[in-house]
């Protein structure tokens, strides 16, 4: 038999088998909207550990990474620097954000703000900013799939055809049981992902050089620009620090402001769970360096994949492996992609239909529920369409989602924790700050010391809410008690 | 330890980790080599970083939990 028959039987029984998961999860699960988004706040340790972390490594981190690795060198470094950094904060804000979802019934990021600062306009807001930073990510999960499969089938099965059939799936088990789906197919997913980087991140270097200490002398020696912190450009000329650490300090803040994740904080069971997968975070982290290890194997190897990105299957497939291993890094890959986009595409439905819609039309239950089916498929079918594109600078436009998401920070922690802040004043912030990211996105020679725009961005926004905040008048002391206690 | 001293010192560590691996605070470390356990200095430092993150919060969870029992609060 072909190697490529192999290596797509084994495909076809790991996606049978993600399938079978998402569809057996549903069952028993309530039919209400606090089912359907936050799977009946039921999630154990081991869910949400491996739900949170496998929502975070994405396509990005299982292709985008090693990509980077073997490209831009030390450049990486900044991608494994912001995670920790960015989920810590989250040890005392999710447990506070979890008890106000239980005490006022709030499933989404946007209730929680939108229940300190009344304004359905704010809510439209959050929405409409959520599904822009959505769409090129979940594109991006869609491209990654499509990537994967095309390469690792010699050709035999195309990307429209693989990013197709693997996101028909997503959208298969999203659509019939929502947030327990996404729950109990990102566990298995997540231990998949896990096992196959940590063999391939060992096993490469080691056949290829002779170890890994070995394996980086022998760049040192030959390539010692790329190891030089803060590593290359796309273009290979050096780095700057002012990108590398604006590129770390931008993640971190935006990392838990995504709708998907800061949902989680919905999802946990109990304040105890939510704490320990914030101290077990760091543990996933680490799994980016055999990941790295990976694409840095390819830098002295010879020959070359079209790009970067294709690093991973390039030495896949170049190495000689058994059919069987392909077949399994392909699923490692496919999990990677797929349990972030089928995250992305549940997070994306409840926003628009909780924040964007219901804020303006009074649905029935039953009715939201069939409407965010229905945007789950519009989503996917947005992101399909863009994800046939070869020339589309998804990366750029994922950098520029992360500007996006960041600007949710200031107003999350002013719902939170600062009293004084007003309606008003978040407004203000957010429209200013998203202006001025975009702007500098639009102008990137503009920049200064080339920060990244999301945090030029912050230092408008930041001011600017704080200053609106307190020209306009408080709110009353019997409002804010529902969120101060 | 006091709860308040334990948060204080948790919250230090990772404002001190954020200035380690950024600049300036990573430029007396940014460099190839030596290599600690195969790994580039670089890499093997953020490493140490996160590592020593998941051990802090550890500590910060014993101690509040030690005063979540005690009060019942829960925060």
């Amino acid at each position: 038999m072909e190697q490529w028959v192999v290596v797509t039987i084994i495909i076809a029984a790991y996606l049978a088998l993600t399938l079978t998961i998402g569809l057996m999860a549903g069952r028993g699960q309530s039919d209400s909207v606090t089912g359907y988004v936050a799977a009946d706040r039921s999630f154990g340790l081991l869910v949400m550990y491996f739900v949170t972390g496998a929502s975070v490594f994405s396509a990005f981190a299982f292709l985008g990474g090693p990509g980077w690795a073997y490209s831009r060198g030390a450049a990486a470094f900044y991608i494994l620097a912001y995670g920790a950094l960015g989920m810590a904060p989250f040890y005392w804000v999710g447990p506070r954000v979890a008890k106000l979802g239980r005490q006022h019934g709030f499933v989404t990021q946007a209730q929680l703000i939108t229940g300190r600062f009344p304004s359905k306009n704010l809510s439209g807001l959050i929405a409409l900013l959520s599904l822009i930073a959505f769409v090129p990510y979940v594109t991006l999960q869609m491209r990654g799939a499509g990537i994967v499969i095309e390469a690792v089938t010699d050709g035999n099965v195309p990307i429209w055809l693989g990013s197709a059939v693997a996101y028909g799936i997503v959208i298969a088990y999203v659509l019939s049981a929502g947030a327990m789906a996404v729950g109990w197919t990102n566990t298995f997913q997540g231990i998949f992902m896990v096992v196959i980087a940590w063999s391939l991140g060992l096993y490469l270097p080691n056949a290829l050089y002779g170890g890994i200490g070995e394996m980086f002398t022998q760049i040192i020696a030959e390539r010692p620009e790329l190891l030089d912190p803060p590593g290359l450009t796309a273009t290979g000329e050096p780095w700057s620090w002012g990108a590398y650490s604006t590129f770390i300090l931008v993640s971190a803040i935006g990392l838990m402001m995504w709708p998907h994740l800061f949902m989680k904080a919905f999802t946990a069971k109990d304040d105890e769970t939510m704490r320990r997968t914030v101290i077990l975070f760091p543990t996933f982290q680490l799994f980016l360096i055999p990941v790295f290890l990976i694409g840095f194997s390819g830098v002295l190897f010879p020959g070359s994949p079209s790009s970067s990105d294709f690093i991973l299957p390039f030495m896949i497939l170049e190495t000689d492996l058994p059919a069987l291993v392909v077949g399994l890094f392909c699923a490692g890959a496919l999990s990677a992609s797929m349990s972030t986009g089928d995250a992305l595409l549940h997070a994306s439905a409840s926003v628009v239909v909780e924040d964007g819609v219901q804020q303006f039309v009074d649905l029935s239950e039953r009715a939201q529920r069939r409407l965010m089916q229905g945007i789950v498929l519009l989503t996917g079918a947005i992101a399909y369409v863009f994800a046939q594109d070869p020339d589309s600078s998804l990366v750029l436009l994922l950098a520029s989602a992360y500007g996006v998401i960041c600007q949710f920070a200031p107003t999350v922690i002013a719902a939170l924790y600062w009293k004084r802040a007003t309606t008003k004043g978040v407004i203000a912030g957010l429209i200013a700050g998203t202006i001025t990211a975009f702007f500098f996105w639009q102008n990137p020679e503009l920049k200064p010391y080339e920060m990244h725009e999301g945090i030029l961005g912050l230092i408008v926004h930041i001011p600017t809410l704080v200053g609106m905040s307190l020209v306009t008048s408080a709110q009353e002391a019997e409002h804010l008690q529902k969120f101060f206690d | 330890m006091n709860l308040k001293t334990a948060r204080i010192l948790a919250a230090a560590y990772h404002i001190l980790m954020l200035y380690f691996v950024t600049w300036p605070g990573l430029l007396p470390f940014a460099k190839a080599e030596p290599l600690v356990f195969g790994l580039p200095f670089t890499m093997a430092w953020i490493a140490a970083w996160i590592s020593g993150s998941v051990v802090c919060l550890i500590l910060l969870d014993t101690v509040e939990k030690r005063y979540r029992t005690k009060d019942g609060a829960d925060d």
